[in-house]
């Protein structure tokens, strides 16, 4: 007897949750019946605030207006990060690691070029400067698109800053009104299983038993169902990855005309590193630091430090990270998708993507059966614990090419014992070659070869090119060049100020097409 | 430009040509248009959609030239056209918001078309407005009153998924390619396929003969690009004589 899986029952409704039913929904419409339950009572954890450029293709696929997001969801863009003293320390330092490729990437691959460049001449441009033109548009804040540019369509590659709590919100209202969810707004008082394991029920206090044939998990750190229900083991991370704390606060804007910055601000502290995500309504800024090598107090003052006179009033928020995630995501008929499936630490906003992409895998995986479902988990488990590791791979990167000496935290990460071999293995090759696809092959990969190379190069990397052929056609590398200053001429006096193009935004929307 | 308050004592003596008009759109390939001029616009040129720069909003022109800036119409001293714009005629008059408040009428005081030796005063001289004032406050009046009505047509266009990009993709005598982005068309196959319910609604509130209107001027296509060719050949022509 075969037993398809005709209906999904989400356990959670943070930004896990509502992607994840916002996903399935919108591809099997009534393929599948998906309902959400979601308790009044127990909050979201709500701080995931930036987005990848994967956002827009799938709040499009969504059916989502992007002007609605905006007007929403205090939604601002995000073009990269900015990461100021991450390498030597000084006030000086910073490099960007932006959304745009590298000049003519990947058929062309201009870091050999750079690398020499920079070695022969001592005011050679940053690598991020001299192959792509988002840093100069980040550096005067401007938006990546004009008022005329269709939804979702950028001039520059863009993500997202967003408002976590309000997300959810908005995400839900189309999931319910136009994707037909269910939504139960209910406490989930005791999972129930069947004999062979699987959850067969989920009991809640007053809206009675909920059933599915498959349940997804976004409860977030408690992980009620593949955690605690099914007792799959948490994998810890924090051997590689030491943050563990984070401080939280919001902090208002100057005034309604200030500007938004359009990328995230990362900020190298001594013991840890500050986020500064600019919204339209106001910063989100939080401190996440290794608890093994400062106290919160120290923290707080060095948040503080950073947030400036002014601000005293502002209570940040403390929240745990255990940074590591399940042994496997999916067991049975139970997959968690969100926090209950892990999390690392917020460095390149990893887990809004990872949502993304596991609820898009969970859907293309879909039709099946529970017969099949095994071999869909091994799938599944596989996939995602892949993406995983070459997260922590690249989060770790950040922290191995510091040059700081003035904690033991910068120091104990750039310990050989901490590194994953995987990292190492790379480190090695790319003493001689510069990171490519060769070195990412694999279908389910997380962060392009060109994200290396910005974090590489930028945090003062050099490889050693001595055992490099000389280039056939240099003209092609010099023709690529001179193609990105003139974008970055065209570009920073034809883009708008980015807070004045949010404001039009709203005020006027941005057209389909 | 430069827009002030038109004031029949200041500017009583103002001498206008009327004919100057012309002038101000020989540098443009789009000029707007409101629904009330469709049927009569749809004579001479492609009506096409654009989105404004500033609001990002669309609105119908008539397109005069198949790259920006460029006006195949104008010959040099006139526009050779059976039917001229509002938004050409009402040159150099504007209506324009002051502090105390909205439709203020407003003079271009940088316009080529005031010209001390000009045939059209502005008032006459026992101080009431000219005939050639009433006819260009009759314009702007047209103007004024076609901005919501054409609004609204867009709006349905665009509630009906009717508006897409229109890929003009030419190869001229020469054999130079041209590719003109940024306009937007009916998609025709979409309107064919509306429900005759919607159809029914179009034709009661008229929007259905401004659709036709669009759809009928697309023709004119032909003309903008003989007229390309016809003035890429007479610069071929001067140049080898020289």
């Amino acid at each position: 007897m075969v037993s398809p899986v005709r209906s999904i029952c989400i356990v959670g409704g943070g930004t896990a949750g509502w992607l994840t039913a916002g996903i399935i929904a919108a591809r099997h419409r009534s393929g599948l019946q998906v309902t959400l339950v979601e308790s009044e009572t127990i909050g979201i954890v709500g701080v995931g605030e930036g987005t990848w450029p994967t956002m827009r293709s799938t709040l499009k696929k969504m059916g989502v207006s992007e002007t609605e997001f905006f007007r929403q969801c205090n939604t601002s863009f995000k073009q990269g990060a900015k990461f100021s003293r991450w390498t030597t320390g000084e006030a000086s330092d910073f490099y960007y690691h932006p959304l745009v490729l590298p000049e003519g990437f990947p058929s062309l691959d201009l870091a050999p070029f750079w690398n020499r460049y920079s070695e022969e001449h001592e005011n050679a441009p940053s690598f991020s400067n001299a192959v792509c033109y988002q840093e100069a548009v980040c550096e005067l804040g401007l938006a990546p698109k004009l008022i005329t540019s269709p939804e979702y369509a950028g001039i520059a590659n863009y993500a997202y800053h967003l408002d976590a709590g309000r997300f959810a919100s908005f995400i839900r209202e189309h999931c319910v009104k136009n994707l037909g969810v269910r939504h139960v707004v209910d406490d989930v008082t005791r999972v129930a299983r069947t004999e062979s394991g699987d959850v067969e029920y989920v009991e809640t206090s007053r809206s009675g038993r909920l059933t599915g044939d498959l349940f997804v998990d976004c409860s977030g750190f408690r992980a009620i169902l593949l955690g605690q229900t099914l007792g799959v083991p948490f994998v810890s991370r924090s051997d590689v990855l030491f943050i563990d704390r984070a401080l939280a606060v919001q902090v208002p804007y100057e005034n309604e005309q200030s500007n938004i910055t359009p990328h995230t601000l990362s900020v190298a502290q001594k013991n840890g590193w500050i986020w500064d995500i600019g919204l339209q309504n106001r910063r989100g800024v939080g401190y996440v630091f290794s608890s093994k090598h400062t106290d919160t107090d120290a923290a707080l003052e060095e948040l503080r430090a950073y947030i400036g006179p002014g601000h005293d009033n502002l209570q940040p928020r403390e929240i745990k990270i255990n940074p590591g995630h399940r042994e496997t995501f999916w067991k049975g008929n139970v997959v968690a998708v969100g926090l209950s499936g892990g999390f690392l630490e917020p460095l390149e906003a990893s887990a809004l993507v990872l949502i993304e992409l596991s609820a898009e895998m969970i859907s293309a995986l879909m039709p099946a059966t529970r017969e099949t479902l095994d071999i869909v988990a091994r799938r599944f488990n596989e996939t995602t614990r892949y993406r995983w590791d070459r997260i922590v791979d690249f989060l770790k990167l950040h922290y191995i090419l510091s040059r700081r000496t003035d904690s033991r935290f910068w120091v104990d990460n750039r310990d050989p014992a901490g590194i994953p071999e995987s990292l190492q293995e790379q480190m090695a090759l790319w003493r001689y070659r510069a990171p490519g696809d060769q070195d990412f092959s694999s279908n389910n990969e997380m962060f392009p070869a060109a994200s290396y190379q910005y974090v590489l190069f930028g945090m003062g990397f050099r490889m050693d090119t001595s055992l490099t052929a000389p280039e056939r056609d240099p003209g092609t590398a010099q023709r690529a060049f001179a193609q990105n200053e003139a974008l970055k001429v065209k570009w920073t006096r034809l883009l708008p100020r980015n807070r004045d193009l949010i404001d039009k935004i709203k005020e006027h929307g941005l057209q389909r097409i | 430009m430069h827009l002030v308050e038109l004031s029949r004592n200041v500017h009583a003596g103002l001498k206008i040509r009327k004919d100057g008009a012309a002038a101000t759109a020989a540098g443009q390939h789009l000029i707007p248009i409101v629904v009330s001029e469709f049927r009569r616009a749809a004579v001479q040129f492609p009506i096409v959609f654009a989105k404004n720069p500033e609001t990002g909003r669309f609105a119908p022109y008539v397109l005069t030239g198949l790259v920006p800036e460029e006006n195949l119409f104008w010959t040099g001293t006139e526009l050779d056209v059976a039917y001229v714009p509002l938004n050409v005629r009402r040159q150099p008059f504007y209506v324009g918001s002051t502090d105390d408040g909205p439709g203020v009428l407003c003079i271009d005081t940088d316009s080529p078309c005031l010209d001390e030796a000009g045939p059209n005063a502005l008032v006459n001289a026992d101080g009431s407005d000219s005939a050639y004032l009433k006819s260009v406050l009759a314009v702007l009046g047209e103007l004024v009153s076609g901005r919501a009505l054409t609004e609204q047509f867009v709006a349905t266009l665009l509630s009906l998924d009717l508006l897409a990009p229109l890929l003009l993709d030419i190869v001229l005598e020469d054999g130079t390619p041209l590719k003109v982005q940024g306009l937007y068309g009916l998609d025709e196959d979409k309107f064919k396929q509306l429900p005759a319910s919607e159809l029914s609604g179009l034709f009661s509130s008229g929007r259905l003969d401004l659709i036709y209107a669009v759809l009928l001027a697309g023709g004119q296509i032909f003309n903008l690009i003989r007229l390309k060719n016809r003035r890429i050949a007479l610069g071929r022509a001067w140049h080898s004589d020289v």
